[in-house]
Parts: structure tokens; sequence; C-alpha cells
């Protein structure tokens, strides 16, 4: 499955944030989104996501034009876990990433059946988090909450996990583990956006990179060497 | 599920035995048998008069005001997550107040059932306020509770005002501003049934999307939930609760606030279940304040209101350090 934009602007309060955005992203694939603040990479991501409309241009997803689908039918597509999300008070992981299950418009009498047991033990698994299952979020380090965010993606089942800057105030061995289980999930065939600024790191474990000047993509292709180099500070 | 169940049966006995205890004790003594008797609609017409005339309106009306302020409480809670969520804290009590404060003052003739329906009229007016403030975006917990707080005390300022200014005697002044049941007949409690349903089915369709709301509104989004949409619903349906158990029974405070706090201690963090658990525990709460505010100074008595603030500030207290 692939995401293509074509041209794709977005503007707020008469400034364009999105200038001729085209690009694909793939699945089975970390791509990360790379760019100083301002440059436009939230605001990239929640174009996807659905949560913005484009002011011109085109967003396909897989052939379908998106523009022809509802919000709704956008996130059946992305799991979303956006910059500085905050785990909501004396939630469990295990309470948190069985949210992830939850159908809120058939919800009254929803209950976790055995099969959506069994999935969010697999994704607490697979993020390393199954023995703190049983603790409460925010009681965890910088990097197991990032963990137990990303099994709440992982539960969701979608194709496309978008990960905003998922990665700001860890520690460098945390960084490093974090890519790597990012990999892994790529190379099991999910399609995963992150935007960072841990260049070296994009270098190391990316398989493709955009970068964002301005709004406009001023670089895309495999990660070399000098990704700061073709970074420019945002305009004031 | 099954601890959901085992709590609502909890609250129903101990509902059943505040019933009792609402009807069996108070300044004139009943024997058990004409007790009985008058329950079962039998026996003489004093015992009957007392049971279904005085006391019985006054534990409706404790139930009802506390099953509307524990949903109002939580609906309120989640919706705009802000645990300071609170009907009086909020201000969605206080045009209501007003409304209240005019009719006891003789400027407002427009029979029970038109005070009633002005009163949850002006309430959703103070929920669209908070609604309004609740959807902008950064705005924190704590400066949304100063607007409601401030829009609160203003209301009481006024209401107390009109009450002053039309020299309402001191003591029915007092019950209306600490909150009291006393001297309410059928009459009183009655009108306020058909907002209670119309509140509580109105709120039944968005709890599964309040559930997600916890997560915030991006992700609520994404998981195919409506918050915008969810947070009017369920503010509107608190203020029609916050309305009508104003109207009842005057500012009756900590129930809304509180409720929601220990209903989640008890059953966790479904907002599904602490909806429902919120009702019954808000009525069981406001009745048990009730009687100890008609029974502990027999014959005379103190606004339920002391008493609810007597007991919630503490609880408040210790669920504030454990939860909040």
């Amino acid at each position: 499955m692939i995401l293509s934009l074509e041209a794709l602007s977005f503007v707020s309060h008469n400034r364009t944030i999105l200038s001729n955005v085209t690009t694909v992203i793939s699945d089975e694939a970390l791509t990360c989104l790379v760019g100083a603040n301002g440059a436009g990479k939230t605001t990239l991501l929640r174009a996807l996501s659905g949560e913005l409309s484009p002011a011109s241009g085109t967003f396909l997803i897989d052939g379908t034009d998106a523009s022809a689908l509802s919000p709704k039918d956008i996130a059946r597509y992305f799991s979303v876990i956006p910059q500085g999300i905050q785990p909501p008070p004396n939630f469990t992981v295990f309470e948190l990433v069985a949210l992830g299950r939850f159908p809120p418009y058939r919800a009254l009498w929803w209950r976790l059946s055995d099969r959506d047991r069994e999935s969010v033990q697999a994704c607490l698994a697979r993020c390393h988090v199954e023995q703190l299952s049983k603790r409460r979020v925010e009681e965890l380090s910088g990097g197991e909450q990032q963990r137990a965010w990303l099994a709440f993606a992982l539960v969701q089942e979608k194709r496309f996990l978008l990960l905003d800057e998922t990665l700001d105030g860890l520690d460098v061995f945390a960084k490093q583990s974090f890519f790597k289980l990012l990999k892994e999930l790529a190379s099991e065939g999910k399609g995963i956006l992150l935007t960072t600024h841990d260049l070296d790191l994009v270098t190391d474990f990316a398989d493709k990179v955009l970068v964002l000047n301005d709004g406009r993509v001023s670089y895309e292709g495999p990660p070399v060497a000098n990704l700061q180099d073709l970074l420019v500070p945002a305009r004031a | 599920m099954r601890r959901v169940l085992l709590v609502m049966g909890v609250l129903i006995l101990i509902l059943v035995l505040g019933v009792l205890i609402g009807v069996a004790l108070g300044p004139v003594k009943l024997e058990a048998h004409r007790l009985i008797s008058a329950i079962l609609l039998r026996g003489d017409t004093t015992a009957h008069v007392l049971v279904w005339d005085l006391r019985m309106p006054r534990v409706a009306a404790a139930l009802l005001v506390g099953a509307c302020l524990g949903g109002a409480g939580c609906l309120l809670q989640s919706s705009t997550r802000n645990p300071l969520g609170d009907p009086q804290l909020f201000g969605l009590g206080g045009g209501a107040a007003v409304v209240q404060a005019l009719a006891m003052a003789g400027l407002l003739s427009i029979g029970t059932w038109g005070l009633f329906g002005l009163s949850v009229l002006v309430s959703l007016v103070g929920a669209g306020a908070i609604a309004f403030f609740a959807s902008r975006q950064g705005l924190s917990p704590a400066r949304l509770a100063l607007i409601g707080v401030s829009i609160s005390a203003l209301a009481a300022a006024a209401a107390t005002g009109i009450l002053a200014g039309a020299r309402v005697f001191s003591q029915q002044s007092l019950n209306f501003i600490g909150g009291s049941f006393v001297n309410l007949g059928w009459q009183d409690v009655l009108p306020a049934l058909p907002f209670f349903g119309i509140g509580i089915l109105l709120a039944l369709p968005v709890l599964g999307n309040l559930n997600v709301l916890a997560l915030g509104d991006r992700v609520a989004v994404n998981l195919g939930a409506e918050p915008n949409r969810t947070r009017v619903i369920a503010i509107a349906s608190s203020g029609i609760l916050g309305g009508a158990a104003v109207a009842v029974a005057g500012l009756v405070g900590f129930v809304g606030l509180l409720v929601p706090h220990l209903a989640r201690l008890l059953i966790g963090h479904d907002t599904r279940a602490i909806f429902i658990v919120s009702i019954p525990l808000g009525a069981a709460i406001t009745l048990y304040a009730d009687q100890a505010a008609r029974l502990l100074f027999m014959p005379s008595e103190i606004p339920v209101g002391l008493v609810t603030a007597l007991l919630g500030a503490p609880l408040m207290i210790y669920v504030a350090r454990r939860v909040l």
C-alpha cells in the first residue's frame, strides 16, 4: 500500500505551511520526516491523518483520493501518536493499550473480547512492556511510556503509524532501542512515518528520509551522512 | 463487569436502607408496625401522611438531586478532561440559582413546571459557556475551573442580593444557598423527573466517545470518536441535570465533584461504568447527608450542603492526594 502526495499545499491564517509537497510513502518502510521547528512536519502528519484538509493538491491512499473519504474512513489507515501526548491519569499500561481496541461509535455495551485481549498482550510483548502491564503509565520512564504508546498504536491494527516527535526527551540508549523496534515493525509490514530531530539515528535506521524546509520537500531519498547540511532554519 | 454489578448491588442495598431510615426516623416516632402498614398504603392516616406526604417526598428529592449531581459531575469531568468538573463549581447551577431566587423573592411567578423549565434553560446557557471555553485548545483544567468558579460566585452573589433585597426570611435563604430538602412535597420533586430522564438518555449514546476523550482530541478522532459533538452533548446533559438539581434543592455542593472520583476508585477508568455507578452513588451520598442534616440536631435542622461540605471536603482532600 502506498500514500501518494501530489502538489499538496496547506495554508493557515494566510501563511503557507506546506507548499507543493509531492512524495510517495510506502508501507513496510520506516520513513523519517526531518526539518527545523516550524518547517511543517506536524502539519503534514495532520494532513495525512485526515485532521486537516489541504488547500490544494491530491492525496491518494492506495490510489483512492482521500478527499472523497470521511475523516473516519481516513483514520482506518492510520494510528496517530501526537507530539507531547500525556497518558490519562492513573491508567495502567494494559488499560491504555486496551483502549486502542475500543470502538467509540458502538460502545455502550462493548467489552474486550478474548481476541482483543490476545491482541493487547501480543502488542505489549512486541513493544517489550508486557511485564509493565499493571503499572501506571505515568510512573514509567520516558522510554517505557513511548513503548506503551507504540503498543497502543499497534493494537489498532492499522497499516500506517504516524509518530510525531515521539522520541523527544529520551536518552540516547532509549532512542536507539526505539528506532530498532520501529525498524523491525517496518520490516514486518507497517508503514511508519516518524518526525524527529535525531539525525544520526535517522541515518542509521531510516529506509527513507524526507527533508522539509519551509513547507517544501528539499530532499527525498535514502538517508545520507550530511543531513544536517540539508536543513535550513524556518522563517520567523 | 462483575465488579460493577457488585458495586451496584451494594449501592442498591445502601439506598434501600437509607430510604427506610428516611421514612422511619424523625421528631415524630413511628412504631415498626405502623411504619410497615403506612409503606404498604394501609394503616392510620397520621402514619400515612407522615410517611407518604412528609418524609417520602424528601427522600425522593434527595435521591433525585444526588443522582442528577453524580451524573452531571461524571459527564463534566470526562468531557472536559478536568478532575475539578462539577455542576456547581463550573457555574452550571448559578443561572438556575438566580431563577430560583427571583421566584422566592416573588419577582417571577411562572408555576412550578415553568420554573423548572426556566432553571434548566438558564443552566443550559451556563453549559454552553463551559462548552465554548472547553473547546478552546490549550485551556488548562485549572483555568476552566476558575472561569466556572467566577460564574458561580457571580450567580451566587446575584441570588443572595435578590433574596436580601426582597427581605426573604433568612432561614429560607440559608436553606437555598446551602442546599436543603426541608418542606419539599411531591409537587417540588416530580417536575425534576422528566429532566433527569432526558439528561440521562441524552448522555447514554456518547459515553463510549467520552471513554476515548481521555486520550486527547487528536487520538480520540483517530479512534473514530467525535470530540466536539460528544463534548456538546455531554455538557448539555450535565446542564439539564444540574439545573434540575438546583431547582429542587438549591446549591448542594461537593456531590458532583466528589462522586465521580469515588466511583473511579471503586470501579476503575471506564467512563461508561463510572457514569452508571455515579448515579446511585450520588443518590446515596445525598440521601445520607440529608438524613444527617435532619436527624443530628433534631428537632432543628442544618442545610444539607453543610453536611456534604463537611463530608466532602476531607474526602476530596483524600481523593486529591490519592488520584489527582
